[in-house]
């Protein structure tokens, strides 16, 4: 499994890194070899378990990621990031938040990224001319602290101990429904429930404001 | 499975983020880095909701939805403003309030 993994990754990072090349067809060809893999580890199934799946899932996050951060293109970023999206609301199956998956799904990757999708198409923005890694040192500053953050962050995890008891709330079966989740919302979090509302009418009346042409 | 492959998955992803923030020109670009992050926190707390089999953890998640949900009109707002006014949205050339 782990040469299975292995190949997957080399054929990925040789799609990521041929796909920067103008050839259209590659980008296809990967994605073919993805869902060749996919349908190859289907028939595997019973000898592969979730954390393989966990992996795989984390592996396509990841590469997402960080086509979001390098592709030049804001069209194509918009793209893998909603691929990310979906990476994610997979994760929250996995740990048993099924009503979160379905509104990451519903209203990140369907809502909030046809918002980004909009403003990408109606200002026709170009590539940019590069990145902004400035000079020597400020780019060399950058990849010491990115990697003394990454490292903090790990040692973190790994050094971590027992989380702190709160009152847990609901578990059992109903653990990450809607209903579970909406009985907390309408009783212990109606506080909260209601500042957001707010919060969401505030940001409707700014967003018009700010995008309109002139006020009155 | 256990919590930490999350963890580590939710600290990559933010990770990659805050250097997306740092390093692209494109405020739309920055924006979607920002959710970036923003995910990679909601699947930390996802994580943390299962392991400590509590449902708070998943309100929160939901909260910060919202949040961001807020965030990206307000901000692609912002950014056609910039656009009407500049006919740009690179962030080096909205550079008036810099210091």
């Amino acid at each position: 499994m782990e040469l299975l993994l292995g190949l997957i990754g080399v054929v990925a990072v040789f799609a990521l890194v041929r796909s920067f090349l103008p050839a259209r067809t590659l980008p296809a060809g990967a994605a073919l070899g993805a869902v060749a893999v996919a349908l190859l580890a289907y028939d595997y199934r019973e000898l592969v378990g979730l954390e393989f799946w966990s992996g795989l899932i984390g592996f396509v996050a990841i590469m997402s990621a960080l086509m979001v951060v390098i592709h030049p293109n804001p069209m194509v970023s918009v793209l893998f990031l909603i691929l990310n999206l979906f990476c994610i609301a997979l994760f929250f199956l996995i740990l048993d938040a099924q009503f979160l998956a379905v509104i990451q799904v519903i209203i990140y990757a369907g809502a909030i990224m046809v918002l980004f999708v909009f403003v990408v198409m109606l200002l026709n923005l170009k590539t940019e001319e590069g990145l902004r890694l400035g000079g020597g040192p400020q780019r060399s500053g950058a990849i010491v602290l990115g990697a003394a953050f990454a490292a903090l962050m790990f040692y973190a995890i790994r050094n971590r101990g027992e989380a702190p008891y709160f009152d847990p709330g609901p578990s059992g079966p109903g653990f990450g429904t809607a209903r579970d989740l909406g009985g907390l919302l309408f009783t212990r979090y109606q506080f909260a429930f209601e500042a957001a509302s707010i919060l969401l009418i505030a940001a409707m009346i700014g967003a018009v404001v700010l995008a309109k042409r002139k006020l009155r | 499975m256990r919590v930490e492959f999350f963890l580590l998955m939710g600290a990559l992803l933010f990770t990659i983020g805050c250097v997306g923030v740092l390093v692209r020109r494109n405020a739309i670009v920055i924006l979607m880095c920002i959710e970036l992050m923003l995910n990679a926190v909601n699947l930390t707390f996802a994580a943390f909701a299962h392991e400590n089999q509590s449902m708070a953890g998943q309100v929160f998640v939901f909260f910060v939805m919202t949040v961001a949900a807020a965030e990206a009109a307000v901000g692609l707002a912002i950014v056609i403003a910039l656009f009407r006014r500049r006919r740009t949205t690179d962030v080096e050339d909205a550079s008036l309030m810099r210091w």
